[in-house]
């Protein structure tokens, strides 16, 4: 990990940041939260702040498999914060966090454009996969919240922070244990993993990943052996790029605790059968009315059963850095099942196209 | 910095970059302005990290809300590429069939360096003679279908360059670009050769789609064959722009290394998809004459006289700058070059009795007539490694095809290779085939689950096949492009407003070949297995269709945005002369798909470098 950080170069931060920032108006005075709820509500894809991308520069490791937090030998990102002030304003704006020095405030650097002040302040550490952590800009004097992302964290002294996390992080960050129990429960249903070929494949799979793999991967994921993550990564889904769909959750899932407790009373719904939530999903599904449900609080369950199914398959089957698909078992599960059946050879090569460590090709990084 | 130019080129894309390569080489002095960030490919990057990756979520990411005011679909979702506008940000509106705006992804070219080039499928065909001389081929006709009111005929325009002129640049585009294909059957002259580099060998599945194509021709009775879809990608190294295909670990060239289904919708970390960027920018990049300027957006355009005297513009910061050019060419795409005259022309009232002297800026607006067919064929085959088409034919463009089914213009036919490979994108266009519309159909399929889930897979995973057809739109005054009375970007400038409508010989047109989409299937499938049922196979069975049925038909452009200002031999007939310059603007050009004033019955792009390939040289003359 870099502690000290380093100066991203101007033009990688423009392109980042142009699309979503730049608008007309000024950007919000530093630790007026109402005018930055306000500016955050207008950009339409806050959640990309601060940026997480991959180490720029020099080649890294890449044969290295994921590690667990505090690992720093492993994949990375490049996280690079960014603060939108007034060109010309120059009020020192610095970063501290839990990636770094918490006693000692880095100083994010001017982005120039054309050799002039674009009033982007912009600072990169590099931070390995796999980890999430707070952090606060100092902006003259005052500690203030990224005015920008929305991701928050309240510490235990009561405190808010701003975070992130960075790619491939495997624990629970913002569902609570229930909910995460009920959404397996629920999601199990959707996907094509619980068969017992399928199943057999999972354990199969997890057991032949290689050993750094297997540590990063299948302790750190909710019930690994008959999913591919996607819990977890939905859980990610919410805390960022669909945080405005966390209400959906929030409320579906405390309405469907109750229906499953209602219909089967002797049973924690975590131990139900599937039949109980095969019921439950095909009653929501239909739009017909639900005993029990709450409809003042949500109208509408089929659009949470829609909701839910793109979620499934997006995290079961998208790139394992959202967290889901982990160790891209979804799409391992895809390879096997179809192959051709003269020439032995799987008929979803998708290693082919992806660069090394999840791929085999060799042509890009 | 320098704020005068000999030309100041305003889009990186398609109808600029041409433009912008063939000027700085000659010593010109060149600005590119580009909205979109400058986002590479691996090789041009330290350590080789790609700027994109090959990440279905790239293609079209997280749901985001619609949230903007006055449109009826505002709180629906939508989902759009990470080199995309934001739709929230900058609104696209059209007037839907009930006659209420909504806002549309549909027909929003990607905005980075390259433009839509970067994203494109990157099939590259060349029009027919026909495309050019519509008027001509329909004044005096018996016998057209779907048209009783004589607009045919009337709204018919020819071009006022013929093939013979176009197709020294055609070819000259072809060898710039970096295109593969062969041109052996395509229906077209091809006097001068073609550039094309070999292409690589089919996806088996294919082979479907060139039996059917092949018994099609017969069936016409044409015998007009199949040819391998000219695309966009290089398979050799690829001298004009400097790529080279990647070597193995022995130094052998692997042009395989370029045949991935990440292709349309995504940019190549690879750079052997010909973007503009590859191919004409980053060749004249280190000339002390060229300027590229990324993330500035063009907001007016200011005049004296008949010249353009300023390019305004807003740098990263957000702060206004101008710039002069001798020459100003706006290129960046239909709609929004559409726009930037109109909002320059409400800010300048010389610049808009010039632009506006004949009441056609924005007028015929034009997208394609597409559809085709689709189903499920007999045997599975490993999608993911695969280009955007193989096979086309033109067996529906000859001139005999179109009389003998009473139609004012035909189309190329082409089999879709990479679609529905990669599991997200089978999912999300599971039910619907359109950008506004993804997930829609998944989503609400509750009973695909479980071993549901599984029989979906095993039925559809790698085993769909479609075959589209791309052909001309009947030109009707009343499409258009303008400004939006009420809804603003991010700038607060007046949004596109887009208003269309099918022509009923659009629709007979397009049942009409997706009909022709259908029999190849059908004829394909039978050729290698008679006994398999593929008007039933799978839970739809064959489909086949126009794009006019769809719920969102009206909003439907296949990113094929043209027309609005088109070009023409008449003053009064057209916003350009014939070398694509504004008839009272005497340094003003428009390059992009808008010059069109017939959508041509292909993939618009290659037409576009072509056609600014000519401008370019044009452009040389004047210089």
């Amino acid at each position: 990990m870099s502690s000290r950080g380093s100066r991203p170069d101007d033009e990688y931060v423009l392109n980042e940041c142009v699309k979503h920032l730049s608008r007309a108006g000024d950007p919000p005075p530093a630790g007026d939260e109402d005018a930055a709820s306000a500016f955050r509500s207008r950009v339409a894809e806050a959640w990309r702040f601060p940026m997480i991308g991959l180490p720029r520069g020099v080649p890294v490791d890449t044969s290295a498999s994921a590690e667990s937090q505090g690992n720093t030998s492993g994949p990375e990102n490049l996280v690079t914060f960014v603060y939108k002030a007034r060109p010309g304003d120059r009020t020192e704006v610095a970063v501290l966090g839990t990636f770094a020095t918490l006693f000692d405030p880095l100083p994010l650097r001017e982005v120039l454009f054309d050799g002039e002040d674009t009033g982007y302040r912009a600072l990169s550490f590099t931070v390995p996969a796999g980890q999430v952590h707070t952090y606060k800009f100092r902006v003259g004097s005052r500690f203030v919240l990224d005015p920008v992302n929305p991701q928050r964290e309240r510490t235990g002294d009561g405190r808010l922070w701003s975070r992130f996390f960075t790619e491939g992080y495997l624990q629970p960050l913002i569902l609570e244990l229930w909910e995460l129990r009920l959404l397996y429960r629920l999601v199990e249903q959707i996907l094509p993993f619980r068969t017992a070929e399928a199943e057999n494949f999972l354990r199969r799979y997890y057991f032949g990943l290689d050993k750094a793999a297997r540590n990063s991967a299948v302790p750190a994921a909710f019930r690994l052996d008959e999913s591919v993550g996607e819990v977890n990564a939905i859980d990610k889904l919410l805390a960022r790029e669909e945080a405005h769909r966390l209400a959906d959750y929030r409320v579906c899932l405390k309405q469907i605790d109750r229906v499953l407790r209602l219909r089967n009373s002797a049973t924690d719904p975590y131990e139900m059968p599937a039949s109980d939530y095969i019921d439950l999903y095909t009653d929501m599904a239909s739009g017909g009315p639900i005993a029990g449900w709450d409809y003042a609080a949500y109208g509408n369950p089929a659009f949470f059963i829609a909701l839910l199914r793109r979620h499934a398959v997006t995290t079961a089957f998208s790139h394992p850095k959202y967290a889901g698909n982990v160790g891209a078992a979804g799409w391992a599960y895809l390879s096997e099942r179809y192959v051709d059946p003269v020439k032995r050879e799987t008929l979803f090569d998708w290693p082919a196209a992806l660069e090394r460590p999840l791929g085999t090709s060799d042509y890009y990084r | 910095m320098q704020d005068r130019f000999d030309v100041v080129i305003i889009g990186s894309g398609a109808g600029g970059a041409p433009i912008a390569n063939r000027l700085a080489l000659k010593g010109k002095s060149v600005l590119v302005l580009e909205k979109g960030p400058h986002l590479r490919p691996h090789y041009q990057l330290p350590g080789k990290r790609s700027d994109f990756r090959r990440d279905e979520l790239y293609a079209s990411g997280p749901e985001k809300v619609l949230r903007v005011p006055g449109v009826a679909n505002a709180g629906e979702s939508y989902y759009g590429s990470h080199a995309e506008p934001d739709l929230n940000d900058e609104p696209h509106v059209y007037r839907g069939a009930d006659g209420r705006d909504r806002a549309t992804i549909e027909g929003y070219t990607a905005q980075l360096v390259g433009g839509g080039t970067q994203l494109y499928g990157g099939v590259s065909l060349r029009f027919t003679p026909t495309d050019l001389k519509l008027k001509t081929f329909n004044t005096g006709r018996a016998g057209l279908k779907g048209d009783p009111a004589g607009d045919v005929e009337r709204e018919a325009r020819d071009w006022p360059v013929e093939y013979s002129e176009l197709e020294p640049f055609y070819k000259l585009a072809e060898e710039l670009v970096g295109i593969n294909g062969t041109s052996a059957n395509q229906q077209k002259p091809f006097a001068g050769g073609d550039g094309y580099q070999p292409p690589l060998t089919p996806n088996p599945i294919s082979r479907y789609a060139h039996d059917g194509m092949v018994a099609l021709g017969r069936r016409l009775g044409s015998d007009v064959l199949p040819y391998r879809a000219p695309l966009a990608v290089i398979t050799r190294d690829h001298a004009p722009s400097g790529r080279e295909v990647p070597r193995t670990a022995a130094g052998v060239p692997d042009p395989e290394a370029a045949r991935t289904s990440f292709v349309n919708r995504y940019g190549d970390p690879l750079g052997l998809k010909s973007n503009t960027w590859v191919a004409f920018l980053s060749p004249v990049a280190d000339r002390e004459n060229f300027t590229l300027l990324a993330n500035c957006v063009a907001t007016r355009l200011s005049s004296a006289g008949d010249r353009v005297t300023r390019v305004h513009y807003l740098d990263p910061a957000g702060a206004e700058r101008a710039v002069e050019g001798r020459y100003v060419v706006v290129a960046c795409s239909a709609i929004e070059s559409v726009r930037l005259l109109q909002l320059s022309a409400r800010q300048d009232a010389n610049f808009s009795r010039r632009i506006n002297h004949n009441d056609l800026l924005g007028r015929y607006f034009l997208t394609h007539c597409f559809g085709g067919a689709r189903a499920l064929v007999p045997g599975r085959f490993d999608k993911s490694k695969a280009l955007d088409a193989d096979w086309a034919t033109d067996c529906c463009a000859t001139d005999a095809f179109l009389r003998a089914e009473g139609l004012w213009a035909g189309g190329a036919i082409y089999n879709n290779t990479s679609d529905q490979a990669l599991p997200l994108s089978l999912f999300r266009t599971h039910g619907s085939q359109d950008l506004d519309t993804l997930w829609k159909g998944f989503a609400g399929d509750a009973a695909m689950r479980a071993d549901g889930f599984i029989d979906f897979l095993d039925r559809e995973f790698g085993r769909g096949l479609s075959v589209s057809f791309m052909a001309n739109q009947v030109p009707q005054r009343e499409n258009r492009v303008g400004l939006h009375p009420s809804v603003v970007d991010k700038w607060g400038r007046p949004s596109a407003y887009v208003v269309k409508t099918w022509h009923p010989h659009d629709e007979y047109l397009m049942r009409v070949l997706a009909e022709q989409c259908a029999e190849v299937l059908r004829a394909g499938v039978r050729a290698s297995d008679p006994g398999y049922d593929i008007e039933r196979r799978g839970a739809g069975g064959l489909s086949w269709g126009g794009i006019y049925q769809a719920e969102n038909a009206l909003a439907r452009m296949a990113n094929h945005i043209l027309g609005g200002a088109r070009f023409g031999g008449d003053e009064a007939d057209s916003v350009l002369d014939p070398t694509c310059r504004a008839w009272r603007l005497d340094n003003l050009y428009v390059t992009d798909g808008s010059f069109m004033p017939t959508s041509g019955g292909g993939n618009p792009t290659l037409t576009i470098q072509a056609n600014a390939l000519r401008v370019a040289e044009h452009l040389l003359a004047r210089l």
